[in-house]
């Protein structure tokens, strides 16, 4: 078939581009470091400049692979909540995971600064603190999301739910804030913008594991998710386990927007977007095709954005989450007024 | 011969569990049947709960009592991948998705052959490809969900459950959002259906006429209770006149097997005309509200022998069994001779004639 044959096509051109970015991404940051220089770094990492090899190995090489497993898991979950929400505009941030990960963080170190008062336990601590802080809270908001849609059947009300909820959790993280410390609240308000590069090595050993792992069920249920483009009562009426079904979507978007909201903190806009530019370039609903597609090209939009949030030329870093709402509200905006007729899964 | 009923209502309630112990019973007590190869019509007014007796029998909610017997089994027995192999849905709702290409959406209907993949195989394309062929979308295979028009789109929706491959087809409104050639054109294609491969096709619609000229068997779906039968029984036992019982605007015309406006008489004509004109003038005579008495109907024939008789434009009154007070159109070629109260006027086309018989009516109420 003609239609294979482009889209294997298509595939291709997408990992090369992948590489080609993930590349880029190596090369650029303030210190400069020619291709050459990486190249031979990595096969002879012995016989390297040892700064640079550090810069490589502790830096930008966990620093590009977290980008490059962000974008695939935040898009793949933005996909998988547009679909069974049937909302376009569906997405992580939107159905109050980012915002229960939020709470978890903000409990976690607003608290823990209370009680630890900085001392030495609190920062060995930190990091992973607050990681589990923020899966318990994006967790916790998942299973009360799963715990709404099955007893209320009307999915669109679930998503106002969710809405409405993160609203009000973001109150209550405001009222936290108000009355914690300064140190602590600087700790929070850095995970809120969102960092790819505070992923530690030891970290990634956890991150892209479960970042595989939601990949995995989501290709599993690119079944069901395909019937459920037509509304759950078609769905329902194709003989589909409608409690497997959304088990396993939940599972996987909650492991993968949770994990990821996690290590980097809250990265807006990816997640809505990035499905609806597969759909664009592959023409296809089908998820069989779509969640590849949205994996890879999650990974070059996350690199694109962590190229940009270097600002090329400057010393300093912009915060991920403001980069990618920047890039990505206009791209939002598009799509609602290119939608005004027609629904677009 | 054992009837082949394919879908059987004992004693069924229909509605809405409440939390609490009272549910919302829409319906209770409905015994019906579709056998194979039948086309059921499911008539009713809005909100009496059509769709909630589809969707119950589609298996999307459970009967708050009672059984419906799919194949002669009850429907609770099967699992739903059992049961999306004898009975295929197609919603009211318009589906948008507009990525999605004809072949792919037919070939959703195959969810419950393919593997975990949804991986089609030959027989699964074949299946596919019969179905757009049947519903006459061959040539379509490739073109966008999203840039059809609103009947190729239905019966892409049809072609979808047809993919599906089950005896029975549940169709709820499949012909609201279409125009009339779009209509007869699904209905023709569910017709054949039902006629050429025995499937049970069960589907609502508000269209009287449609489900009296081509269903085999109508569920009336009344306020107080549910009337099943062939449509001409329904027709002539009065149960249809009492779909809209409270409307004084609409009355049943058993004749022509629909409903029609309600007009109050404000006259009566007697009508001389023949061929088309007679059949345009009644019509049009009706529709401004004249009670109209063609020749035969005259006493004594009397008009036959009017101003036409002698050509010469003659007052009426003069033949016999003229009364004055009455009115009485004549044909005349293309023209209309138009006598009332003893006046005579020569009209030249039918829309003047009911202008003027508008006018005569409002000088006379006046």
């Amino acid at each position: 078939m003609k239609s294979k044959k482009r889209d294997a096509l298509g595939l291709i051109l997408l990992t090369v581009v992948l590489a080609l970015f993930f590349v880029l991404d190596l090369l650029s940051g303030s210190v400069a470091i020619s291709l050459s220089q990486s190249i031979s770094t990595l096969f002879h990492p012995s016989s390297a400049d040892p700064s640079i090899a550090s810069i490589l190995f502790q830096f930008r090489i966990p620093k590009a692979l977290t980008a490059l497993f962000a974008g695939a898991a935040l898009s793949v979950a933005g996909l998988q909540m547009q679909t069974i929400f049937r909302n376009p505009i569906a997405g992580p941030d939107i159905l109050g995971i980012s915002s229960g990960a939020s709470l978890g963080v903000a409990l976690f170190v607003l608290s823990a600064g209370w009680i630890f008062k900085g001392s030495l336990l609190f920062s060995v601590a930190g990091s992973w603190g607050i990681v589990l802080a923020a899966w318990l809270g994006a967790g916790c908001m998942m299973l009360l999301i799963i715990l709404l849609a099955s007893r209320l059947r009307d999915l669109m009300t679930v998503l106002i739910l969710g809405i409405l909820i993160s609203s009000a959790i973001l109150a209550f993280v405001s009222v936290l804030q108000y009355f914690s410390s300064e140190s602590s609240l600087k700790s929070f308000i850095v995970w809120t913008m969102g960092s790819l590069g505070s992923t530690t090595r030891d970290q990634l050993w956890v991150l892209i594991p479960s970042v595989l792992a939601g990949l995995l069920v989501a290709m599993l249920s690119a079944k069901f998710l395909d019937a459920f483009l037509l509304g759950e009562n078609y769905a329902r009426s194709m003989g589909m386990n409608l409690r497997l079904a959304y088990l396993l979507t939940f599972a996987s978007t909650s492991v993968l927007a949770g994990s990821i909201t996690a290590f980097c903190g809250p990265i807006g806009f990816v997640g809505i977007i990035v499905p609806h530019l597969a759909r664009k370039f592959f023409h296809t609903s089908l998820h069989g095709r779509l969640i590849p597609v949205t994996m890879l090209l999650g990974g070059v939009v996350m690199l694109v954005g962590d190229l940009v949030s270097q600002l090329p030329g400057y010393e300093t870093t912009l915060p991920i989450n403001s980069v990618t709402s920047m890039l990505g509200i206009p791209i939002v905006i598009w799509i609602i007024v290119q939608n005004k007729k027609l629904g677009s899964l | 011969m054992r009837e082949d009923v394919f879908i059987a209502c004992s004693d069924l309630s229909i509605g809405y569990p409440e939390r609490s112990t009272v549910a919302t019973v829409v319906k209770s007590g409905l015994t019906l049947r579709a056998l194979k190869g039948e086309m059921v019509a499911l008539i009713g007014g809005n909100g009496v709960g059509k769709s909630t007796l589809l969707k119950t029998i589609a298996g999307f909610q459970p009967p708050l009592s009672g059984e419906i017997l799919i194949h002669h089994r009850p429907s609770s027995s099967y699992s739903s991948a059992e049961l999306a192999k004898e009975l295929s849905f197609v919603s009211t709702e318009m589906v948008r998705v507009p990525n999605l290409s004809v072949s792919e959406l037919v070939g959703l209907g195959r969810f419950p052959y393919t593997n975990w993949l949804g991986q089609l195989n030959e027989i699964d394309k074949e299946f596919i490809t019969n179905a757009i062929c049947q519903v006459g979308l061959s040539g379509y295979e490739k073109r966008k969900v999203g840039k059809i028009s609103d009947g190729e789109r239905q019966r892409a929706m049809v072609a979808r459950a047809l993919a599906q491959d089950t005896p029975i087809l549940v169709l709820d409104e499949p012909t609201a959002f279409l125009d009339i050639s779009n209509k007869y054109e699904i209905v023709g294609i569910l017709h054949k259906l039902a006629v050429e491969q025995g499937k049970c096709i069960l589907f609502s619609t508000h269209d009287l006429n449609t489900a009296l000229s081509i269903a085999d068997r109508i569920w009336l779906m009344l306020d107080d209770r549910v009337v099943e039968g062939i449509p001409e029984e329904l027709v002539s036992n009065g149960s249809l006149e009492a779909l809209f019982p409270n409307n004084q605007h609409l009355y049943f015309d058993k004749e022509k097997g629909d409903f029609r406006i309600r007009k109050e008489k404000k006259g009566k004509v007697y009508l001389n005309a023949s061929g088309k004109e007679l059949i345009k003038a009644t019509k049009a005579l009706d529709r401004i509200g004249f009670e109209v008495i063609t020749k035969e109907a005259v006493p004594n024939a009397s008009l036959s022998v009017g101003p036409m008789a002698s050509q010469t434009m003659s007052h009426p009154a003069v033949t016999s069994d003229f009364q004055l007070k009455e009115i009485y159109a004549v044909q005349h070629e293309k023209r209309w001779i138009l006598s009332y109260s003893g006046i005579m006027i020569e009209i030249d086309s039918l829309e003047a004639l009911c202008r003027e018989l508008k006018g005569i009516m409002h000088q006379r109420e006046s």
